[in-house]
């Protein structure tokens, strides 16, 4: 069986490029994607925990799963928020670059 | 006798009623206002019949601690203040004196009140605002009967401001003139100082007594529950009050000034309704004055004396009539705080009742002609025997009346004081109070022979006699300018003289002083037959006198320049302590405590709004360190 350690520097790697993603980029469409990554990355970690429980049955104890579930649909109902908003925004100001929607502000 | 309470309901009821409707009513509601005061001059001899026939048994009535005079006392409780029997309650009662001083105050206040108001109806016919005149008038005597009938503090003190603000209105009715309105204000201001002084005094016997009650003071004092140094202190706060209203020096700047009023009301302030209400405070808490060796005493009879000496000066050389008529005003009020101040209370009150009848006469004298030739300054005037002669004749009984001349009311009113005064002071007191009755004597003369002898100024050829309206009234204040002092003597019979009727402690008889009353009647004709010689014959000449004396008539005619005095002070003191307080206000409290607090949030929200920068990266970016930050503070935390 692979090492917890593996599966935690894989999740580390990917909620950081994600992390990166959402301060870097300015597309908005790309931001929700990073995120997407964050999410996942912390879904690999709690799977990857829950199945390195102690004790022999790999399977004893369901929370890690349970909660990415959860993860995976919040996650599916933002995307389906978010590309919302990023659609209404794409037709009122023809962009979807974060830089020019400045408006909440003092 | 327990309807006594109606006498100034009378006029407390009129007074609204003309405002609202006095336009419809006959004579624009001085007809209403005469017949309230004329109501309350009936229900006075109800009351001292009433009196009379009571005695120490019958109810509501006994005699009185200090005074020792029958008393009845009518109250009811108005309303308990806290829970009664509990720490700090207080219960305010309403009610009523019959006593002596009151009956006779009662008396002057009434008739005198009555005789000015039907007078106003000639002198002040065609005025535009009449209604409110009279009801003003009616204002201002029911408060001066409150005053007198008020058997507690309270309730005095109530009606001693209503009397101040009357003062104001009608000193100001003729508000058109600048004049009319400062000497309104004046009034008001300088009576205000004094009235501080009573309020004081009033709450400090209450703090000390727990009731307002003015027997109850009395009974504090005999029993001891008042200390020394509380009885005098209040004592003289009270004082203070009565030096306001009865313009004693140094507050006896307002009166004179006064004069801008309508001479009806110079008339009612000074005999009746304003004046004495200080000489009547000090004689109504007389107990207090006299407990404790009556230190308090002292202070009255010196203020007194200054104050009537004084004036008495000023009033010689004054050359508008009613001002020689307001310095003479202050100057028996003096005379009659002295009396107060040397143990002569039937004397005081005595010389109040005869000089109150004696000067509303020669106001109301005055205000004839005034009315028939509008001029005042007595230099302008002269020889109006020949055109005014009901007027002259009046002005003349009141003159000598006042002047002191043998069988008219004030010779016999100031001698009682002239003797009450060598008998409870030392001999200096008694010397100065002799030069003032000798100067009273001078100054009335002036007054009169200067005003109605000599020579006629041609263009007052045609001035002719005042109506009935206002002849009729002095006819019958000169009645009793003449023959009120006939009742102080010990006439044959049940009554003894007044001394019987108003007294400290025991009746007097009729006392007569020979070397004391030859000295002031001598003095008195004296000084009528020189000014006599002066103003109608011209065969005595001032002007080598006057140039002899010319420093001290010029500090005189200056008023010992007391208003210059004044002025200095609010210029340089008041008006600067003001201003600085005017500016610690604006600068330290406004500036700094309110808006300074407010100047800093804003200044805080203008710089810290700057961080909401509407960049999406720089939220996630706060967001990111915040966690951040979270995390490593949460590891320290718990390792």
């Amino acid at each position: 069986m692979v090492d917890l350690v593996w599966f935690q520097l894989l999740s580390a790697a990917l909620f950081v490029i994600g992390l990166y993603g959402v301060l870097a980029r300015r597309s908005a469409v790309l931001i929700l994607m990073s995120i997407e990554l964050m999410l996942n990355a912390v879904n690999i970690n709690l799977i990857a925990a829950a199945s390195h429980m102690e004790g022999t049955n790999p399977f004893a104890n369901f929370d890690g799963q349970l909660i990415a579930i959860f993860i995976i649909t919040v996650a599916a109902a933002e995307v389906g928020l978010a590309l919302a908003i990023v659609l209404r925004m794409y037709r009122s100001r023809s962009t979807v670059n974060v830089d020019e929607i400045n408006l909440m502000k003092w | 006798m327990q309807w006594a309470w109606l006498i100034p309901v009378f006029s407390f009821a009129a007074a609204p009623i003309i405002v609202l409707i006095g336009d419809r009513l006959p004579g624009k509601g001085a007809v209403l206002s005469i017949a309230a005061i004329a109501a309350g001059f009936v229900f006075f001899w109800i009351a001292l019949f009433g009196w009379m026939g009571a005695s120490d048994g019958t109810e509501h009535c006994y005699i009185a601690i200090g005074t020792e005079a029958l008393t009845c006392n009518y109250d009811r409780v108005w309303f308990n203040a806290g829970l009664p029997g509990l720490p700090g309650s207080v219960q305010l009662t309403w009610g009523f004196f019959i006593d002596p001083v009151t009956i006779a105050m009662l008396g002057l206040v009434t008739f005198v009140a009555l005789m000015v108001q039907i007078y106003s109806l000639g002198y002040m016919h065609g005025d535009p605002r009449i209604n409110w005149y009279f009801a003003v008038h009616a204002l201002f005597a029911a408060s001066m009967l409150t005053i007198i009938l008020s058997d507690s503090f309270l309730l005095l003190y109530v009606a001693w401001e209503l009397v101040g603000v009357c003062s104001y209105l009608l000193i100001g009715f003729w508000h058109e003139r600048p004049a009319a309105r400062e000497a309104a204000k004046k009034a008001f201001i300088v009576t205000r100082i004094g009235d501080v002084g009573l309020l004081i005094g009033i709450l400090l016997l209450w703090h000390h007594v727990g009731s307002f009650g003015i027997t109850d003071a009395f009974q504090a004092v005999q029993n001891g529950t008042l200390s020394e140094g509380v009885t005098i202190a209040a004592s003289l706060l009270l004082f203070l009050g009565a030096m306001g209203k009865s313009a004693q020096i140094p507050f006896h700047v307002w009166l004179p000034d006064a004069m801008e009023g309508p001479t009806p009301v110079s008339a009612l302030i000074h005999a009746a309704t304003m004046v004495v209400a200080g000489v009547f405070l000090v004689a109504r808490a007389y107990p207090l004055f006299e407990a404790y060796n009556a230190v308090p005493l002292l202070v009255v009879a010196i203020v007194g004396l200054v104050t009537a000496l004084v004036t008495a000066t000023i009033a010689l050389v004054a050359t508008d009539i009613k001002r020689i008529l307001a310095y003479s005003t202050v100057s028996h009020l003096g005379l009659m705080m002295l009396s107060l101040g040397a143990f002569g209370y039937t004397a005081a009150i005595f010389h109040l009742l005869a000089h109150g009848f004696a000067k509303a006469l020669l106001f109301l004298g005055s205000g004839s002609v005034i009315h028939s030739t509008e001029k005042q300054e007595i230099s302008e005037l002269g020889g109006l025997r020949r055109v005014m002669p009901i007027t002259t004749i009046v002005f003349a009984i009141g003159a000598a009346s006042l002047g002191g001349i043998p069988i008219l009311a004030g010779f016999w009113s100031k001698d009682e004081i002239l003797q009450a005064v060598s008998h409870g002071r030392n001999p200096v007191f008694i010397v100065f109070a002799l030069i003032t009755a000798l100067l009273s004597a001078l100054y009335m003369g002036r007054a009169l022979f200067a005003t109605f002898f000599g020579r006629l100024p041609h263009e007052l050829e045609h001035t002719h006699e005042s109506p009935p309206v206002m002849t009729v009234p002095l006819m019958l204040l000169a009645i009793l300018a003449i023959g009120f002092g006939l009742i102080s003597w010990n006439w044959p019979g049940a009554f003894g003289g007044f001394g019987y009727f108003v007294f400290n402690h025991k009746p007097h008889g009729f006392e007569f002083t020979w070397w004391i009353g030859i000295l002031s009647a001598v003095m008195a004709v004296g000084a009528f037959v020189l000014t006599y010689l002066i103003y109608e014959k011209g065969s005595i000449s001032l002007e080598s006198t006057r140039r002899r004396f010319a420093a001290i008539l010029r500090v005189v005619e200056n008023k010992y320049y007391f208003d210059e005095i004044y002025q200095w002070t609010i210029d340089r003191v008041v008006l600067v302590v003001a201003n600085f307080v005017g500016f610690f206000d604006r600068a330290i409290i406004n500036d700094v405590g309110i808006n300074g607090p407010a100047d800093v949030v804003r200044w805080a929200g203008i710089k810290l709004r700057l961080h909401v920068t509407g960049h999406l990266y720089s939220y996630a970016l706060a967001m990111v360190l915040g966690t951040v930050g979270l995390g490593i503070f949460w590891w320290l935390y718990t390792s």
